[in-house]
């Protein structure tokens, strides 16, 4: 139900040609800006081009659903008042006549340019912005690592290395240095003067004489190695934070974070089945059929669906050779659990965010939770069954359970949520 | 014996050297070969060596180990276009329908994203009113086959469509111009769509015959209905409206006919409802005359064994002794001894019962069906349980026009044979008569789907789709139809035989289109839908359509509640919708002709021409392989006979004095090899190893069709001998005879090792399948379940139940059980396929069935009476050691009971206790649970658990196809595993979940709907399949629940209860309905 409306408030915002509600906004901005100058104010070509036109139109020559705007004037003959009355009237201005307007009809199959309530002064502000519009210089090839990481942290740890190494050199020249000045200055003392004795002698004299400090030290750096160790091993097989660069650069940042669309408008088999489910290249389709371009790769990447779809953006027609995406799997359980979504986010009412971390900040996805056996049942020994009254699987259940256990509470583990069978089959 | 026997540990024993005597005392007796190990100077002497062993046993160990660690990255593809319907995890269930020429069934068939995975009976059929027997189950196997054709082939080379096409099409426009007789063999063809597509062939080829073929000939009863009532039809049979039922050589609950159909009415007269009156209790009373013991006279209440030869005369005698009591003219019988005892019983009570009685023959003799009609009609059974007007039309094959046929090919004069779902050179008892013929035949085409024994005869092979690829509409009875729609796309480049008579007659409709036509003027008009679209989406959506016509069909199970079916687009279809249903209902058709006489008393003289000799021989189906045509199909291979319980195997049936006469081994064990005997009939030799069969008349043997195929696949292939050629053609008829009376049978030196699931026959007089007598079940309603009592230390006793030795654990939430009935539960093993496809049960092949590795979670046991009882014993004052040798012996003609034994999930199981690792624990819900990932195979368990039920993976079964080459060793068989249930590894134990995954599925369904489950929504696969309902399973705490109701019956008894580990299963007591004298 959500995922419908947020569906249709984006199709709303980005493909309805025009709508009442925004043209009303339109008109509010414009009372507010006439009201604070206290005076007439030029449209602002740029807005009205991106509220009214730009879900049909591009301000480049590239076709979208119409044709891109750039050169349109010169198409018209530099006449705006014929495109004036286009624009606000289309199928009242073909029959006028005019061949280049119904050729245009023709060559769009007579779809329809739907009537625009923009006044003459208004459209020729559009056809200005058109006119001066510059394409932005596309960033390509955006690398993972500088958006996600953070290099003040890799520099310091280089800094840190160099100085290390730095100082060891540092003490290999010197120790020799150091020898030579105390034997030298025990030499004048009148102790015997062992010029043979090499530096590991020397070491192994000096950990004979200190003992304990030594134990200590080397207990210390056992100790250390045990849990770097066991750390290591209990990390086997452990993929928390893997993040594998997907044949797509998908951003979870753009879609889910900035344009606010709902886990469940691609993720459809959430609360149905045991699959969250990848959604299938026709669900992209319903969006990137009007864009064919982004903020960050341009056009590289959605091309990417059009290549598996075998979809011709010009012509809007899929063609014969479809060829899957082969997406990386992230979230890998083994064949001996058996997960269920459905049970976890419907019944359960536990967020996508609870396991997943913030994905709407992901540009590239990475798995949030470590996915391991004891993750998974400190979650079920933590949480509170959530009782709905209007939920009669529970009510009746809570009921004879606290009449068992006083005063406990009510949680996954205690209604088996602990027990082997209940993921293992 | 081996008390007399010494055995030496070696030759150093026998000769008892000092030197052994010494090394005697050690832990090895022999000289360990130490210094040969320790030869190596370095390792005798060194300090480095040693290091250098646990440096590299260091390194090797970690390296093993971070190597195994890495995990390969997972490639994860959605869909590029989903399919709407498709939800990824969820299953859809698309109605269809199952029609070999053999067996029909209306089924659903369960797809996981897109790729049917089980097959079921469809409820909403009333035809086969929800049963789906092990064969129909299995069927889905045979579409995994990884040896089908892979596309049309020409002389065993494959050749392109287009090819065969033209090839095939010009010669047949070049038969057809020379006016050629053009002949289709086929299996019965009751498909509407399929007539008009031949019907269109023959347009275009003009001098085309049509001879339809059945494997197993029901041509007799066709042909004997139209002696007796002018109508040559196979009526239906109401068995559920049978008081009295007397079957004469008809396995009715296996083989006979419409045994999906028949099993599930039969259980109705056998079904005692929860909470009935025992006072009151009604039961149908089944008498069996037979001379193989057979699943149908395993469950019968009287059953008496008659030679094959005597069949007829059984059914002239009772015949003669109603026409007494009607007063009408007697048929010159003869007597049989003491057969004549039990048929004067059965005949007395089917008169008590007139009208509400049934008498079938299963015989092919038209002699035998016109007696038995004759009976029938006598007692008014036509148009009460026989239904004459509407005809079953399954079975429509005509013996005598394939003779002629075969004639006619031997005589030169057919140019083409097109071979339509048969494989007469298999099938056919003359079947070197056949592929004489055959070779005359210029053109010779089949549509097999493998080239099989008669397709390698074939000069073109176009194979068929799989039913489960193939669009098809089916007309199984008068006013009934039915509708084949595909769950998958062709794996192969096969094509529809239809489709493939379509192209040769010139017409390129793609064959569902062809079909909607077919519907939409035959079945369309008067249907009262508003348009075609509607009416075919609904015939579509149920998989079956009535015109009505008939005596009214129950469809819905007497006891469970339906459940809903969920469709393909998530809907709950609604189980009446069909608007027919009510019309379906009509009026009784009271049968109008009488049985003509004249035609009774010349088949009463030809039967009693008939003559046994030493050796009389039944041929029959099994349960599970029936006429063989599903031969290449590993689970129903290792399916165990419901009656020998033995797998992998066709054998010959024998009575225990016979063998003993020949000196053959009796016991079928691991180590006992069975002897292997020369059967000679109709000229043809048949070697196969003998068993023992209790219930086998003396002088009899039989011998099981479906096996000795030679051309069917690696799993069918040289498995057995073929029954077939046993057969005979009836010289005075030209029926096909499935018996033969006068065989020779010889002892050969030869011995076999037959691989059983049960070696051991009898319950030694403990009380594991309890069972009472209707009269003494009608006094005490805990007749046969006596309360079993312990002695406790305080010189008390007390019931299991109330003694225990843990703690007991509350049960809030749910509490899972299951009931089974062992009254309605006829031992079909339709729920041992239904586990085994639901579970991912591996097949694991004879050796190791013969080694008792048997990996199925439900097995039915079935036991046999015996002479020896504890009471004979004490009255006849036998010694403790001959009381049990002899109780081990069943009885030459026992009485039969089956119970399905799976995990019985103790509520204080022993197998948990004593689990080292904890792999096997209980829920709190009651379900015993086995959790593999934790399991390391110590098996202490298995050996722990009293009813033997856990299954140990010796092996690596699935993967392994160098060992074990069965589907899961294949790509494509493992197509046919459920995704939510693992495949097990070798070295786990494993066992009946109780369909954990469904409980869980069902669970999670009832949480999103905001409500408990409901009774009937979960269902175990064993339970979904069984026919006759015998198995209910449900939560005990929910009292809405049928199960909840059965706990409460007074017939209710846990299996060794005395063990007080409370199991969550529990059997209600059979109740037989013979009188005390009987027994």
């Amino acid at each position: 139900m959500t995922s419908k409306t947020q569906c249709s408030q984006l199709l709303m915002d980005r493909l309805k040609t025009f709508s009442v509600k925004h043209f009303k906004k339109l008109v509010l901005v414009f009372a507010l800006i006439s009201f604070g100058f206290n005076g007439y104010a030029q449209p602002d070509g740029e807005k009205l081009f991106k509220a009214n036109c730009s879900s049909c139109h591009k301000a480049t020559d590239q076709k979208l659903v119409g044709p891109g705007l750039k050169g349109a004037r010169g198409r018209w003959g530099n006449d705006d008042a014929k495109l004036v009355k286009w624009v606000q009237n289309s199928q009242a201005y073909l029959k006028t006549g005019d061949s280049y307007a119904n050729n245009l009809f023709k060559e769009y199959n007579g779809s329809v340019m739907p009537n625009q309530t923009v006044s003459a002064d208004e459209v020729k502000a559009i056809l200005d912005y058109v006119d001066s519009y510059v394409p932005p210089v596309v960033v390509t090839n955006t690398p993972v690592a500088e958006t996600s990481g953070e290099p003040a942290e890799t520099n310091w740890t280089y800094i840190w290395i160099g100085l290390g190494l730095f100082f060891v050199i540092l003490i290999i020249i010197l120790a020799p240095v150091r020898r030579n000045l105390a034997n030298s200055a025990q030499a004048k003392q009148g102790k015997v003067y062992n010029p043979d004795a090499s530096f590991w002698s020397e070491t192994k004299a000096w950990i004979y004489s200190h003992k304990k400090p030594v134990m200590l030290l080397g207990f210390l750096v056992f100790l250390m190695l045990f849990v770097v160790g066991w750390n290591a091993l209990s990390g086997i097989g452990v993929y928390e934070g893997y993040q594998p660069e997907q044949p797509i650069k998908f951003s979870h940042k753009i879609h889910a974070g900035e344009n606010k669309i709902d886990c469940q408008y691609c993720h459809t088999g959430v609360e149905k089945s045991k699959h969250a489910n990848i959604p299938s290249a026709n669900v992209c389709m319903n969006c990137h059929k009007y864009i064919q371009e982004g903020p960050v790769t341009g056009k590289g990447e959605i091309a990417k669906i059009y290549a598996a779809l075998d979809y011709n953006p010009e012509k809007g027609t899929y063609g014969p050779n479809p060829k899957p995406i082969k997406w990386i799997r992230i979230h890998n359980l083994p064949d001996l659990a058996y997960f269920n979504h459905s049970q976890h986010v419907k019944v359960g009412g536990v967020e996508c965010k609870q396991c997943h971390g913030p994905i709407e900040t992901m540009d590239v996805v990475q798995q949030f939770s470590p996915l391991t056996m004891g993750w998974c049942i400190n979650c079920h020994r933590e949480t509170e069954v959530k009782v709905d009254s209007t939920n009669l699987y529970y009510t009746d259940l809570k009921s004879k359970f606290n009449a068992v256990h006083p005063g406990e509470k009510f949680t996954v583990e205690q209604i088996g949520g602990l027990e082997c069978g209940k993921c293992h089959y | 014996m081996s008390k007399e026997l010494k055995y030496w540990r070696g030759v150093e024993e026998l000769e008892n050297t000092p030197e052994f005597t010494k090394l005697k005392e050690n832990e090895f007796a022999e000289q360990l070969p130490m210094d040969e190990f320790l030869g190596d100077s370095a390792l005798a002497e060194g300090k480095t060596p040693r290091r250098d062993f646990l440096k590299f046993l260091g390194f090797g160990v970690t390296a093993a180990t971070l190597a195994a660690c890495e995990t390969p990255v997972t490639k994860t593809i959605p869909y590029l276009f989903k399919p709407e319907e498709v939800t990824v995890g969820i299953a859809n269930y698309y109605a269809s329908t199952y029609y070999d020429g053999h067996e029909y069934c209306s089924v659903l068939v369960k797809t996981r994203e897109g790729r049917p995975i089980k097959v079921i009976g469809n409820e909403m059929s009333p035809v086969t009113l929800g049963g789906a027997n092990a064969r129909v189950q299995a069927s889905i196997l045979n579409l995994y086959d990884a040896e089908r054709l892979k596309g049309a082939s020409k002389n065993g080379a494959p050749v392109s469509w287009a090819t065969a096409d033209k090839e095939i099409g010009d010669k047949l426009a070049a038969i057809a111009g020379r006016k050629g007789k053009i002949a289709i063999l086929s299996s019965t063809i009751i498909s509407p769509s399929t007539t008009r597509a031949i019907e269109e062939f023959t347009t275009k080829y003009g001098n085309v015959e049509v001879v339809q073929y059945d494997s197993v000939s029901y041509a007799g009863i066709r042909t004997a209905n139209a002696l007796s009532f002018g109508k040559e039809v196979i009526p239906t049979y109401h068995f559920d409206k049978a008081e009295t039922i007397v079957g004469i050589g008809a396995d009715f609950l296996a083989s006979w006919l419409s045994p999906i159909e028949f099993a599930s009415q039969y259980a109705k007269g056998k079904r005692i409802a929860a909470g009935a009156n025992h006072k009151e209790t009604k039961l149908s009373r089944h008498f069996q005359f037979e001379a193989a013991m057979s699943l149908t006279g395993s469950n019968a209440d009287l059953r008496t064994m008659v030679k094959p030869s005597d069949l007829g005369v059984v059914a002239i005698n009772l015949y003669n002794e109603i026409a007494k009591a009607k007063g009408k003219a007697a048929l010159t019988g003869r007597s049989l001894g003491k057969v004549d005892a039990n048929i004067a019983k059965a005949a007395k009570e089917l008169i008590a019962s007139a009208g509400k009685s049934l008498v079938v023959a299963g015989s092919n003799n038209p002699d035998v069906q016109v007696v038995a009609n004759a009976i029938n009609d006598m007692l008014g059974n036509y148009g009460n349980t026989i239904d004459l007007s509407v005809a079953n039309e399954t079975k429509k094959g005509n013996d005598k026009a394939v003779a002629n046929l075969i004639a006619q090919m031997n005589a030169g004069a057919v140019e083409a044979v097109l071979l339509y779902n048969v494989n007469p050179v298999y099938t056919l008892p003359n079947a070197k008569d056949f592929s004489a013929g055959l070779k005359k035949v210029g053109l010779r085409v089949s549509f097999a789907a493998n080239i099989d024994e008669s397709a390698a005869e074939c000069e073109y092979v176009c194979p068929d789709n799989n039913f489960l690829e193939s669009w098809n509409d089916f007309n199984p009875r008068t006013g009934e139809f039915s509708l084949g729609q595909p769950t998958i796309a062709p794996i192969y480049n096969t094509r529809q035989a239809q489709e493939s008579f379509l192209v040769w007659a010139g017409n390129p409709t793609p064959y569902a289109d062809y079909i909607k036509a077919t519907w939409q003027a035959k079945t369309f008009p008067g249907s009262g839908f508003g348009s075609f679209t509607d009416f075919w989406n609904k015939a579509l959506h149920d998989g079956v359509y009535s015109i009505g016509g008939g005596l009214a069909v129950e469809t819905a199970p007497a006891e469970t509640v339906a459940p809903a079916k969920v469709d393909e687009h998530g809907e709950h279809a609604t189980p009446h919708g069909r608007p027919q249903a009510e019309a379906a209902a009509a009026p009784v058709v009271a049968a109008a002709i009488a049985a003509d006489p004249a035609a009774l008393s010349t088949a009463a003289a030809n039967l009693n021409k008939i003559k046994g000799g030493a050796f009389e021989l039944v041929v029959y189906e099994k349960a599970g392989l029936g006429n063989g045509s599903l031969a290449n199909n590993p689970w129903l291979q290792e399916m165990p006979d419901p009656i020998s319980k033995v797998t992998w195997d066709n054998y010959i049936t024998m009575s225990l004095s016979d063998m003993d006469q020949f000196k053959f081994n009796t016991i079928n064990g691991q180590e006992q090899l069975s002897n292997v005997a020369e059967v000679v009939v109709n000229g043809v030799s048949i070697k196969l190893p003998v068993y023992a069969q209790p219930g086998q008349a003396k002088g009899t043997i039989g011998i099981a069709l479906g096996y000795g195929r030679t051309k069917a696949g690696k799993t069918a292939n040289n498995i057995g001998a073929n029954a077939f050629p046993a057969v005979s053609i009836n010289k005075d008829n030209g029926h096909f005879e499935y018996n033969a009376f006068d065989v020779k049978v010889t002892a050969t030196d030869e011995t076999y090792n037959l691989a059983g699931t049960q070696t051991h026959h009898t319950m030694m007089g403990r009380a594991i399948v309890k069972e009472a007598t209707v009269d003494a079940y009608k006094n005490d309603a805990k007749a046969g379940n006596a309360p079993i009592l312990l002695a406790l230390s305080d010189g008390t006793k007390d019931t299991p139940g109330n003694v225990n030795l843990w703690e007991d654990h509350p049960r809030l939430n749910h509490k899972w059980g299951m009931s089974i009935d062992l009254n309605t539960c006829i031992g079909c093993s339709a729920c041992v396929i239904g586990c085994q496809t639901e579970n991912n049960v591996a097949v694991v092949g004879k050796d190791e069935i013969r080694r008792g590795r048997d990996m199925h979670w439900i097995r039915i046991d079935r036991y046999y009476t015996s002479d020896m009882t504890e009471k004979k014993a004490e009255e006849e004052g036998v010694g403790a050691i001959k009381k049990f040798l002899d109780m081990e012996v069943p009885s030459e003609s026992p009485r039969v009971v089956f119970q399905p034994v799976m995990c019985q999930h103790c509520n204080h199981a022993p197998c948990e206790t004593v689990c080292p690792v904890l792999a096997t624990t209980h829920s709190n819900e009651g379900l015993n649970q086995m959790t593999y990932n934790r399991c390391i195979g110590t098996k202490y368990c298995g050996n722990n658990c009293p009813y033997k039920v856990r299954r140990f993976n010796w092996f690596k079964y699935a993967d392994n196809p160098q060992q074990f080459d069965f589907h899961m060793g294949d790509t494509l068989g493992k197509m046919v595993l459920n995704p939510d249930v693992i495949v097990r590894g070798r070295g786990v134990m494993e066992k009946c979940s109780m369909c954990v995954q469904r409980i869980q599925e069902g669970k999670l369904t009832a949480k999103k709907e905001n409500r408990r489950p409901i009774d009937g929504e979960i269902k175990t696969a064993c339970q979904q399949v069984c026919p006759t309902n015998a198995i209910t399973f449900g939560d005990l705490n929910d009292e809405s629940h049928t199960v909840t109701k059965h706990i409460k019956e007074p017939r209710m008894y846990h299996l060794l209860e005395e063990v007080g580990i409370q199991p969550s299963v529990f059997y209600l007591t059979k109740v037989r309905n013979v009188s005390e004298s009987e027994l």
